[in-house]
């Protein structure tokens, strides 16, 4: 260490003997210093090969021409903001309308995850208030059509009893049996005119309804087919 | 061992001319310019900011300016400085809308760093690429300023828009930081020869500075 400069006062200087810039008195003061000082000369050394390091050709090339033309559209008009611009802009903006303009990424997605969830449990909730709470064998007039008789049989009856009532009848079977055992029929020779059809199916409900192991028929005989029942089965 | 090669005060007084060029809207000095400054300023930004397309971004940034400031230009400080001082603002801005990512990106990059000795320069500047990424923006904006730019300590404090003290105390702490990091730094190894010979070999020219 010499009069001229102490050690730590060398010590902030040496990036500057590094790189060259140091000058004049300031520069001999340094190097005097650093000749007499076996921790500067290693800290020299250290320092330049810094420099040499961070000042060694990239292997990355740089294409200035693109970017250039970007500027001086930018310049003309053609392009009035550059995202560099305009990002760090919109942040300001937004951050002056709000108070806090950014959130995290992971806190929007889970954010936006908790809102579609809500909506789908919302959207599931009223379909299933918008269904009744039951379900009659009447609820779905659409499904069933107007000229098909909908009859029960006991519960006891084999296939063979039923398919032999039905043969009495004059009725075969065109829908069902469904989970509750219920089939839709029609007469066996129903007429195409309209007229003689209703009376067919009305002469077909009346010969089901006698019969005592028919728990329920629908329509009933003398009913239309609109003012059907909405509830439960009639007691045989 | 050899003084690393920046450009010199040789192209402060041609740079001063095209400037005075732009303040009267000759585009052609502009360009002039431009392509002078390029490529420093694109490295020195990509490397501060990890990322080329902020980097051109804040590149363009700066140009803007100086195309709408020129005329501001006193010649007071090197031309150079003038437009690292405007580079630097612009950087500062877009690395602080990037924080976030930023910090992202130095948790990944927080690797330990010694494990094994690079073996030639191009793997010691990935290295210290990494390094660098752990310290303080301010710290290595000083470091890059420095090594890799090659400016004098007042200039590095007109550009932060600081006391020198300031600049002396940030090096000193991205030093102490880069020498844990980096112990191999202190044992040059051959390719520390192989790379002072590749320097100085090289042109001016092809020098960032």
């Amino acid at each position: 260490m010499t009069d001229s400069c102490s050690h730590s006062d060398a010590w902030l200087m040496l990036p500057w003997l590094a790189n060259g810039r140091l000058a004049g008195a300031e520069r001999v003061r340094i190097e005097e210093h650093v000749r007499g000082c076996a921790q500067c000369t290693r800290e020299v050394a250290l320092q330049r090969r810094l420099c040499e390091v961070l000042t060694e050709p990239e292997r990355v090339t740089y294409a200035p021409g693109p970017s250039f033309r970007k500027l001086m559209d930018r310049i003309d008009g053609r392009q009035p903001v550059t995202p560099a611009e305009s990002a760090p802009a919109r942040v300001r903006v937004l951050a002056s309308r709000g108070g806090s303009a950014w959130r995290p990424p992971g806190l929007a997605w889970a954010a936006s995850f908790l809102l579609l969830v809500g909506f789908v449990g919302l959207a599931a909730t009223t379909y299933r208030w918008s269904q009744p709470r039951y379900i009659t064998h009447t609820a779905a007039p659409a499904a069933r059509s107007a000229a098909v008789l909908h009859i029960a049989f006991l519960p006891s009856l084999s296939i063979t009893e039923v398919g032999g009532a039905l043969h009495r009848a004059g009725a075969r079977v065109v829908e069902g049996p469904d989970g509750a055992g219920i089939v839709g029929v029609v007469p066996v020779a129903a007429s195409t005119d309209t007229a003689d059809a209703s009376a067919d199916l009305h002469a077909l409900a009346l010969r089901l309804h006698a019969d005592a192991r028919v728990r329920w028929v629908q329509p009933l005989p003398g009913a239309t087919a609109t003012d059907t029942p909405t509830h439960g089965p009639p007691q045989p | 061992m050899a003084e690393p090669t920046y450009r010199g005060a040789s192209n402060a007084a041609r740079e001063t001319d095209l400037i005075a060029r732009i303040a009267d809207g000759d585009r052609k000095a502009f360009e002039e310019l431009y392509y002078l400054y390029h490529r420093r300023l694109a490295r020195f930004l990509t490397r501060l900011t990890r990322r080329y397309d902020i980097a051109e971004e804040v590149v363009n940034d700066t140009f803007w300016v100086i195309w709408r400031k020129a005329g501001t230009f006193r010649g007071a400080s090197q031309p150079s400085t003038w437009i690292l001082g405007i580079a630097y603002r612009k950087a500062r801005n877009a690395f602080r809308s990037t924080a976030r990512l930023a910090e992202k990106n130095l948790q990944i990059e927080q690797l330990p760093l010694t494990d094994e000795t690079p073996t030639d320069t191009e793997e010691l500047r990935d290295w210290l690429g990494r390094a660098l990424a752990q310290l303080p923006v301010e710290q290595r904006l000083a470091v890059e300023l420095c090594y890799e730019l090659g400016h004098s300590c007042e200039e590095i404090a007109t550009i932060m828009d600081c006391p020198v003290n300031t600049v002396k105390t940030r090096l000193f702490h991205a030093r102490g930081k880069l020498q844990r990091l980096l112990p191999q730094l202190a044992t040059p190894s051959s390719a520390s020869a192989d790379a002072g010979a590749r320097s100085s070999a090289a042109s001016p020219g092809q020098k960032p500075l």
